[in-house]
């Protein structure tokens, strides 16, 4: 087709010119000003060129900070929630699509709901159930009656306590605690021909084998979308580390940014140093963005149809 | 063969392969869910000092609060123009990516970075560069004394919140409309072309029709994250402030559940806010999900 788009394709380069640069510009200026001196910043505000001290700011960050282990924290709870979240809903997505079972749509549906509140409105009584997750169980044996019974036989009630607060799992479970993964994973298993089941069943391949040799492999995309995609949101949390970690070996990278920028006004910051920190906590996700950001968009898409 | 076979007849099995993650599910979401509505109707005393029913009282209380009337007026302004421009931005720079021109395919590449950027990191940079004393506004402000403040000015707060708000929000809604737009057979370009309508016609005519599924449901999304994930944006650039003008609901309660202990309070109101969320989406199905045409 040949027609004359000259307006609307200078209009269009323009506003994508604009675009790139509202998404750089930030991370320019991020760069160029971890890379000045604390003086050089106090006396001409943000940095439009680099400097030298780019290296200087990172091992003060490194040194005097906690962030290397918060960076290590992150890695732990980004990589374990995109482990799990993979794992048990590729298991529950299989359930629910495969097996001829009266409650696969209530069960769905209940997972689904998950979409719809996020972790950070109900961050209150999250915070409650991980500083005891037996409670809802001591609260059944409650309501039932049934600790009526156990403290008449054996002279007292039941009553657990197990606080996941402060841990790594309790900063992971309630991020995997999610229906994205089972949501992509049963729309792909239904795009998948019929055929295939049946013929793998005409070969006498049982469930456990027909998950492993031949789902799996033919999920591998997805698994890599989603996978990408929970990383980085596990990298990315705010609200749920920040309350489930007390002590500052416990919290995540990104947490620990957020406290380098001291609560108190009055003297000027140390802006290089806290922006040093900002690229330091940002290099692994940005990182992976760079390597699988095939996997990423393709996860994007997914996870909404 | 009977479609009886084209599934496994297990009992067992299914249950073992959905319990651990329903386990985690109602532990962590079913559980805090129904907790906070229970709690509302509850005084209840912080680090276990046991509770009190005390009916509708909690409610009262909250609703007859200035502050959460200002708090929930906050949100609604907030949701309004962060959400709207986090989806209309990332729209106009979807359709240019669209064509094929020098940029796009460098846009396509550059636009999705910020997914990598956590929000309390974005907000701990916008700090820095909106900062009056060494910021980008530095300059202009010993031109003219006072023109930007945002620890004083509370819209300036608001805007600087809202500037990184669409920041964080480009990649997803990008990927989503540029895919929904890439979807377009172009059958549908060469027969509005036959009739005459240039690029730019095509813009409203056919492609905007064309990804309404797509732009309503980034709307939806936008509208409840907006809501939610402000909160880490909100305690790195503001504190809440100046003066309480940038205390949106996701931010009281965390600051009267967690620094003022008022549990009942902060379940009322996170209580209010679920079903708030809740509505929010079921009257955008209903009133925008109506008018539209799923079919290609």
């Amino acid at each position: 087709m040949v027609e004359n788009a000259r307006s609307i394709n200078i209009a269009a380069g323009i506003l994508l010119a604009i675009g790139i640069l509202y998404i750089v510009g930030p991370l320019y200026l991020t760069l160029s000003t971890a890379s000045q001196s604390y003086e050089y910043m106090l006396q001409n505000g943000l940095a439009w060129v680099p400097g030298t001290e780019l290296f200087a700011n990172m091992g003060k960050v490194i040194n005097d900070t906690r962030i290397p282990i918060q960076m290590l924290n992150s890695m732990i709870v980004a990589f374990s929630n995109a482990l799990a979240t993979c794992a048990l809903s590729f298991l529950s997505a299989y359930a629910i699509v495969y097996f001829r079972i009266r409650w696969a749509g209530v069960v769905f549906a209940l997972i689904l709901a998950t979409i719809m509140l996020p972790l950070d409105i109900r961050v209150i009584t999250t915070y409650q159930v991980a500083s005891n997750i037996f409670s809802p169980l001591n609260a059944v044996l409650d309501v039932t009656g049934l600790n009526d019974l156990i403290a008449g036989a054996f002279g007292a009630p039941v009553h657990l306590e197990l606080s996941v607060l402060n841990t790594h799992f309790g900063l992971i479970a309630p991020l995997v605690a999610h229906g994205t993964g089972t949501f992509l994973f049963r729309q792909f298993f239904m795009t998948l021909p019929k055929d295939l089941f049946k013929a793998a069943r005409m070969d006498g391949a049982g469930p456990i084998r027909f998950l492993f040799d031949i789902l799996l492999p033919l999920a591998r995309p997805s698994v890599a979308s989603l996978f990408v995609l929970t990383f980085l949101s596990g990298w990315t949390q705010y609200l749920w580390p920040l309350v489930g970690a007390s002590t500052p070996d416990m919290q995540t990278a990104v947490v620990g940014l957020a406290r380098l920028v001291p609560d108190a006004d009055g003297q000027v910051p140390d802006f290089p140093m806290i922006m040093a920190g900002a690229v330091l906590v940002s290099l692994v996700p940005l990182t992976m963005i760079a390597l699988l950001q095939r996997f990423l968009v393709q996860g994007l898409v997914l996870s909404e149809k | 063969m009977s479609s009886e076979s084209s599934l496994f007849g297990h009992r067992w099995l299914p249950l073992l392969l959905v319990a651990p993650l329903m386990l985690l599910i109602v532990l962590f979401f079913y559980v805090p869910v129904f907790q906070a509505f229970y709690w509302s109707f509850f005084l209840e005393q912080p680090f276990g000092g046991g509770s009190e029913f005390v009916g509708l009282q909690n409610f009262r209380r909250v609703l007859t609060d200035p502050e959460f009337w200002a708090a929930t007026g906050r949100t609604v302004v907030f949701m309004l123009t962060a959400s709207s421009l986090a989806v209309i931005v990332p729209l106009m720079l979807a359709i240019a990516a669209d064509r094929k021109i020098g940029l796009s395919y460098a846009a396509r590449n550059i636009l999705v970075w910020p997914k990598g950027i956590a929000g309390a990191s974005i907000g701990v940079v916008f700090a820095f560069i909106f900062n009056p004393f060494v910021g980008l506004m530095a300059p202009l402000n010993t031109l003219f004394p006072g023109l930007w403040n945002p620890g004083i000015d509370g819209t300036d707060a608001f805007v600087t919140l809202v500037a990184a708000h669409v920041w964080s929000g480009i990649p997803f809604n990008f990927v989503i409309l540029l895919a929904g737009l890439r979807s377009i057979p172009p059958t549908m370009y060469q027969a509005a072309a036959m009739d005459g309508a240039g690029p730019w016609r095509r813009i409203f005519d056919v492609q905007l029709p064309l990804i309404m599924p797509q732009l309503f449901l980034t709307f939806v999304l936008e509208f409840t994250e907006s809501i939610t994930s402000v909160f880490a944006l909100i305690d790195t650039i503001t504190g809440g402030g100046p003066g309480g003008s940038t205390s949106l609901l996701v931010y009281k309660i965390y600051v009267d559940g967690f620094r003022g202990f008022d549990l009942s309070g902060a379940s009322t109101q996170t209580a209010i806010l679920m079903v708030f969320v809740l509505l929010l989406a079921a009257c955008q199905f209903v009133f925008l999900g109506r008018r539209l045409n799923y079919e290609r």
